[in-house]
């Protein structure tokens, strides 16, 4: 920190632990917040498109992942640097608000950057820079919308749908089955999608992962998986046209809130305490019973005592079944929860067509199968892998496709992928660029290089030449005047991503540009950085 | 010879430090340059922001206010200048880094003379004659503004507004954010204004155009219990029942004694338990509710039940929202449900969940008496999200303030220009010493202009010559020029190009600049306790507390 000094040339302390912070200012603190944040754009950019690569880590516990999720790699990167933390946080903001792009996004802003870097060198005002990423940025997206189209989600089985559950999962690891995959998304999500209101509660679809099997063992169920077994082996593997019960009290003697103790003088009360626990336990199972319910599923537990009453009774019953679980079931079975026996009447019943305990494989784990639910609001997807590692990746990749799929139900604007949105901006931002008289004009111009960024760099992970490519593809877009000329990164023998039917959302393009512009604007504005001295 | 034997005279505890005399007030002066010179680069359209990394957590801001609380100033006499920021914070709510300047300066003038051995109370006399003179000018010059029409009140307050946001991350998107921040502060009650009934939400995610306001209150979703899911999520017209109620199954008194004797018994007192919440459930039910509101927990029993009866329950609502629904619906909160009575339920047009982002919320909208508003923030990152609240934290105050009075100035340094124009024009009348203190004050006010104009990659000496040439002229005509960053001649006349502020916050700022300075120049001896072990351990790192000094006059 700069010091102070008195007359006698004495220094004294202005702030706190002074001598232990540390200042960097001006061109010096512009310089550092960029190069750190770029640093990070470009871990990720060899993941960005089809051929991506994935990374792997290994968590301080020693757990490995491997992903090719943006949002997930800077996040168990544990980035300790604060504007590189930036970055962190605008790839899960993305990710929270579109779930889709969020490689994309870090990649442009660490373009954007590396643009900023080459103007500051040349003398521009920092807030002149971002000014001009600014209105260049109002352009581009404004282009966007007009090259966006409108696409009709429920033509021909909802085949655009599908394709862009594909587009989306076809950079990840699971992309050799992304058809079959995007079809289960796609169901998924328009089972419990509300039409009318656009709008999906994606709390409804949950996702269930088991390893064994392989991927194409993925499947959907209309209804709900939940992973416990019937509290007795004897008791029947499948439930035809269920009753369900929903019980959120323990088969148990009731006991009061209040603290209490039993004091017992005689062997006589004791026999009648005894009975009058066992009355309990049969008073219990007889209400459940009287109610026409062929199953009890119950939040709490219950000792052995009510579970060989219960199979006496030949109720089925399954204990501890989580309070989330509770809930799903019964907005899928239409059942009420029971807080209290005193209070089960046939009505509160949840209604299933069937449900059934499943085995996996030759391990000895059971789960629990509610099918044909009476108002089918909920639906599980259950994925299989190989390993523990490539279940938890498509389970991201499966994430990603449905957040594509319900930012498509709630808007149905789409453009072109292959970097082919992004050429179309760059070239009218460039256009724009002339027409500004001021010094924004060179800023506007970045900005317009940066956008052609996402192409080169998805031409580079394709193994592709990316300047030519890129070349080539723009100068066809001007010629032809066709905004879906891109990267032909499946080496299908055609450029136009209509025919390609590479499809992304507009929301998630535009929001992809607006989100880095925003951050770079931030980043640029920073001259003044003051951090403890010792990270 | 004895009378050369001086004793020890041991006065101060060891490890004292005091110093004192003329020296002292320099190095004091000294001190709070270094202090200013940090702010120093925020101020105006184009001032940059800093980054102030505390322990894990990192600020990025702009607000002078803010930045000077998180460095952490211990020198005592630099300390001032973060106490006068902070009060011109919590009294206009910007300004903060013009007022600090503005004291750094006024004691860098004043340097000269201190060397020079002009006794520091008649520099402060000459101050304070100065910054009666220009106060009362300031009155002068400031414009009065027709408001008949609700319209044009609009117009100035939207004026205002954006130029406080001038300088923060949201410049670009002023026009977006003014609108939001005066038909917010125009939602609440013109009599009292009271901040906090302006609740401000961040939620991460989306761009900041995607931020909104809500005519009535939002929060976000609370804990809920197996359940909530099945109750409505949207309604027309509720009726709100507030509550302060915890409603669960609990023992309802710790230390009773209830003797039974026999196992029959034993089912009535467990009986007794559930009725006691039914009882509550039902009184709530009967009473017609169709939203129920609790500070305390809601419990999973009683979230069933209000599923089952197509009610919507939140427990744990913060205590701040919870007071904003009161305001918003006019409901009352209740502490029993006992005796309920549905007229102190609240009501509001449309309630309904939605999602922002990853979260959900909780909306009242069109509420009755809307006294209240919501404006819920989206951003990238969660710092942008806060530097965002600050910013418009700044705008609510100075429309609040602008409200009230309509008094307005033209910003972009062309007031201080115009008061140091006065004020040397003034000096050339007074006889004296005072001649020169009174020219120093006219020449810190120029540091405002200068600073905005350094900031902006101007050329400062260029540009602070043509204003003072264009206010030498004296006249309505060169009244108003000030700094212009977008032209190219780098002047031009702010009050036409709408920078305006209220003139409230100028004189706030003079004021407490001119007080600030005053304080430090008297103060000619310090004396500085050294540290008790006790007290570095009582006081927790990040709150700095003020030193233990001595000051004397």
């Amino acid at each position: 920190m700069s010091l102070a000094f008195d007359d006698y040339g004495r220094p004294y302390i202005i702030l706190r632990d002074q001598g232990s912070k540390k200042r960097m200012k001006g061109l010096e603190a512009y310089k550092s917040n960029i190069l750190a944040a770029k640093a990070v754009a470009n871990t990720l950019s060899s993941s960005l498109g089809p051929k991506g690569m994935d990374k792997m880590l290994v968590s301080p516990d020693g757990d490995v992942s491997v992903t090719n999720d943006g949002s997930i790699i800077v996040e168990k990167m544990e980035i300790q640097h604060p504007t590189a933390k930036l970055l962190v946080e605008l790839s899960q903001s993305q990710d929270a608000e579109i779930g889709d792009g969020t490689t994309g996004v870090v990649v442009l802003a660490g373009k954007l950057l590396e643009q900023a870097l080459t103007l500051l060198d040349k003398g521009n005002h920092p807030l002149k820079i971002s000014d001009g990423f600014d209105r260049a940025c109002d352009v581009a997206i404004k282009h966007l919308e007009t090259i966006s189209e409108e696409i009709d989600i429920q033509a021909n089985e909802h085949e655009a749908l599908i394709q862009a559950a594909c587009t989306a999962l076809g950079s990840k690891v699971v992309s050799k089955r992304k058809r079959e995959l995007g079809k289960i998304a796609v169901t998924a999500v328009l089972d419990v999608a509300d039409l009318a209101r656009k709008d999906v509660n994606l709390d409804l679809i949950k996702i269930q992962t088991k390893t064994g099997g392989s991927v194409e063992d993925t499947r959907l169920i209309s209804g709900i998986l939940i992973d416990k077994d019937m509290s007795h082996p004897q008791m029947p593997k499948e439930v035809k046209e269920a009753k369900i019960c929903l019980l959120t009290c323990p088969f148990e003697p009731p006991k009061p809130k209040t603290k209490h103790n039993i004091n017992i003088s005689s062997a006589e009360d004791y026999k009648k305490l005894y009975q009058q626990e066992q009355q309990y336990f049969v008073d219990m199972v007889k209400l459940v019973k009287d109610s026409g319910a062929n199953i009890a599923l119950c939040q709490w537990g219950f000792d052995d005592e009510a579970n060989h009453l219960l199979l006496q009774n030949e109720l089925p019953a399954v204990r501890w079944v989580s309070g989330t679980d509770v809930e799903l079931i019964a907005m899928a079975t239409g059942a009420r929860i029971i807080p209290r026996f005193q209070e089960i009447t046939p009505e509160k019943l949840g209604k299933a067509g069937s449900v059934k305990e499943v085995q996996f494989g030759t391990s000895n784990e059971r789960m629990l199968v509610i099918e044909n639910c009476q108002c089918t609001k909920a639906v599980t997807i259950l994925i299989r892998g190989g390993s523990q590692m490539i279940v938890d990746e498509a389970k991201r990749s499966i994430h990603d496709a449905i957040c594509v799929i319900r930012n498509l139900i709630k808007d149905n604007r789409i453009v072109y992928g292959g970097g082919s949105a992004e050429l179309a901006c760059a070239i009218q931002v460039l256009q724009y660029a002339d027409e500004v008289s001021s010094v924004e004009q060179y800023a506007i111009r970045s900005f317009a290089d940066a956008l052609e960024g996402i192409p080169c760099c998805l031409a580079d992970n394709c193994g592709l030449n990316p300047i030519t490519s890129v070349a080539q593809a723009k100068s066809r877009q001007l010629q032809e005047n066709n905004p879906r000329i891109g990267i032909d990164c499946m080496e299908l023998g055609t450029t136009d991503m209509k025919e390609q039917r590479i499809y992304e959302t507009l929301s998630s393009k535009k929001q992809q540009i607006q989100l880095a512009t925003q951050v770079v604007k931030m980043i640029l504005k920073i001259d003044d950085v003051i951090a403890p001295d010792d990270y | 010879m004895s009378q050369f034997l001086q004793p020890t005279i041991l006065l101060l505890r060891e490890g004292t430090d005091t110093s004192q005399g003329r020296a002292q007030i320099v190095s004091n002066i000294n001190a709070v340059q270094a202090v200013a010179d940090v702010v120093k680069s925020t101020l105006g359209p184009r001032g940059m922001d800093k980054m102030i990394q505390t322990g894990p957590k990192v600020t990025i801001s702009n607000d002078g206010a803010t930045i000077l609380n998180l460095l952490e100033v211990v020198h005592p006499a630099a300390r001032v200048l973060v106490d006068i920021a902070k009060s011109q914070d919590d009294e206009v709510g910007d300004g903060t880094t013009s007022t600090t300047l503005l004291a750094a300066e006024l004691l860098k003038e004043a340097k000269p003379f201190i060397e020079e051995g002009i006794h520091p109370q008649i520099v402060i006399q000459g101050y304070r004659k100065a910054l009666e003179l220009a106060l009362e000018k300031l009155e002068g010059f400031s414009i009065n503004i027709s408001r008949d029409s609700p319209q044009e009140k609009r117009d100035t307050l939207l004026k205002c507004a954006q130029t406080a946001l001038n300088s923060k991350l949201l410049a670009n998107t002023k026009q977006f954010f003014s609108e939001l921040v005066v038909s917010a502060v125009e939602k609440l009650d013109p009599n009292i204004l009271d901040r906090d009934l302006i609740g401000i939400k961040n939620v991460t995610g989306g761009s900041v155009n995607d931020s909104f306001l809500v005519d009535g209150v939002a929060f976000k979703k609370t804990f809920s219990y197996a359940g909530f899911e099945q109750q409505p999520k949207r309604f027309e017209n509720p009726k709100i029942c507030l509550l302060n109620l915890e409603l669960e199954l609990k023992s309802e008194k710790e230390n009773a004694e209830i003797r039974i004797e026999k196992p029959e018994e034993y089912q009535q007192i467990v009986d007794a338990e559930w009725a006691l919440i039914y009882e509550k459930l039902d009184i709530i039910v009967k009473a017609g509710a169709q939203i129920v509101l609790s500070k305390l927990p809601i419990g999973d029993l009683a979230t069933q039940y209000f599923a089952d009866r197509n009610i919507f329950c939140a427990g744990r609502v913060p205590q701040e929202d919870l007071l904003r629904v009161q305001k918003a619906t006019g409901g009352q909160v209740q502490t029993t449900v006992n005796g309920l009575n549905p007229e102190t339920f609240g009501t509001c047009g449309l309630f309904e969940e939605v999602q922002v982002g990853a979260e959900r919320y909780n909306l009242f909208k069109n509420c009755p008496q809307s006294r209240t508003a919501t404006i819920v923030l989206r951003g990238g990152a969660e710092q942008f999200i806060q530097e965002a609240e600050r910013s418009l934290n700044d705008a609510i105050m100075i429309v609040r303030r602008c409200f009230k009075a309509n008094k307005i100035v033209a910003g972009g340094g062309a007031i201080e220009l115009e008061l140091s124009r006065y004020l040397r024009h003034y000096a050339r009348s007074v006889t004296g010493k005072t001649q020169y203190i009174v020219n120093s004050f006219a020449k810190a006010l120029e540091v405002i202009p200068r600073t905005i104009a350094e900031n902006a990659g101007l050329n400062s000496i260029e540009i602070m010559n043509k204003l003072r040439q264009r206010h030498a002229q004296g006249g309505e005509e060169g009244r108003w020029y000030g700094v212009d960053i977008n032209g190219a001649s780098g002047v031009c006349d702010t009050h036409s190009s709408f920078v305006w502020e209220p003139s409230l916050v100028k004189r706030n700022a003079l004021c407490s600049a001119t007080e600030a300075a005053c304080a430090i120049l008297s103060i000619d001896e310090t004396v500085k306790n050294p540290k008790s072990d006790q007290d570095t351990k009582m006081k927790p790192r990040g709150q700095p507390g003020r030193p233990p000094m001595g000051m004397r006059r």
